[in-house]
């Protein structure tokens, strides 16, 4: 017997990324997915973008890795609430690990939830979260061959932050070609060059992120 | 490199569909896979000769897959195009880079064949 079902695979998590956007919506929290590669930065760059959210709103952080805490052993040094997700070698956060963890949170009282995605510029791209926003982080030492690469998850993004720029002198990266991909991808993509190392660009990314949270808030 | 997470989900999907459906033993499975997925068929396959060693797959259920190309629409010019490195994202007709991707993403399990 043949049975057509026709069903995405990713179906159920479609589902609960559905629930989890709509929970967010009643509670008024931003959920910001933030993806890149390992070793792109994206704790440090949080660790200098949480000191300055903190003074203007309530911030939260959910840490993915494939194992340690380490990552939000250096969120918790800020007194940002932190959990940790371990997805045991799964290669990306799938919408079921963060709906089991929100109820750790008081969403009450927060304004802005910030996913650190496990390090992966394939995979975290299929798996919708619920997020507001997706915000890809690039860095000058892993060359600008990138987006055309991983065209899905650059064309799918919100918002790209290009960090380690004081290393620029050093590397063969090109902001001009950055600029030509992002063209042929995603050609109106607000994008942040910037150092978490040295404080460079920080304040602009802070301010559009601010600014898409308002947004978020005018038209759920 | 999510393969196996994609397996997992799709032998979750076709356990309840068995289920719902009578069927005791899953002898085939036809999926489709649009290439801007990243997933390649040859893990999907072998991710799937893993899994298959649990119930209710037959000992030697094979897994079909149809892949699918990226396609796009232009939003400019209104034509359909194909998706090649070359070009990424933007229109070979009028070279606009507003498109939307209308194939390749595809993850689905179309049919499933069983006793």
């Amino acid at each position: 017997m043949q049975v057509h079902i026709n069903q995405k695979l990713l179906g159920a998590n479609e589902l609960v990324a559905k629930e989890n956007r709509k929970r967010m919506a009643e509670k008024g929290v931003y959920l910001l997915n933030l993806m890149s590669s390992p070793g792109a930065g994206k704790t440090t760059v949080l660790e200098k973008t949480l000191p300055l959210l903190k003074e203007r709103i309530k911030v939260a952080v959910i840490e993915g890795d494939i194992a340690t805490v380490r990552d939000a052993e250096r969120i918790a040094a800020l007194s940002v609430p932190v959990v940790q997700i371990n997805t045991h070698g799964a290669c990306h956060l799938d919408a079921t690990m963060i709906q089991a963890v929100l109820d750790k949170f008081d969403l009450d009282n927060l304004d802005l939830l910030i996913v650190e995605n496990v390090g992966n510029l394939v995979c975290p791209a299929e798996f919708d979260l619920g997020e507001a926003a997706k915000v890809v982080l690039l860095s000058t030492t892993e060359g600008n061959d990138k987006i055309p690469k991983y065209p899905l998850m650059f064309h799918e993004a919100d918002g790209l932050l290009i960090n380690k720029i004081d290393l620029l002198p050093f590397t063969d990266f090109s902001l001009e070609e950055v600029a030509k991909d992002l063209q042929k991808i995603n050609a109106h993509l607000p994008t942040f060059p910037l150092s978490a190392r040295t404080g460079e660009g920080m304040e602009a990314w802070i301010h559009w992120l601010l600014q898409k949270m308002q947004e978020g808030r005018e038209r759920p | 490199m999510h393969e196996m997470a994609l397996m997992e989900s799709l032998v979750s999907v076709l356990r309840e569909e068995a289920e719902k459906n009578d069927i005791k033993e899953i002898k085939k499975v036809k999926m489709t896979v649009g290439t801007l997925t990243h997933a390649l068929p040859s893990a999907l396959q072998f991710a799937f000769t893993v899994l298959r060693e649990s119930t209710p797959f037959a000992p030697l259920a094979t897994l079909e897959i149809e892949t699918v190309s990226a396609q796009a629409k232009c939003l400019a010019c209104a034509q359909t195009f194909d998706v090649s490195d070359e070009y990424l994202f933007t229109c070979p007709h009028c070279q606009a880079f507003t498109i939307k991707i209308i194939a390749g993403r595809e993850l689905k399990i179309d049919y499933f064949e069983g006793e």
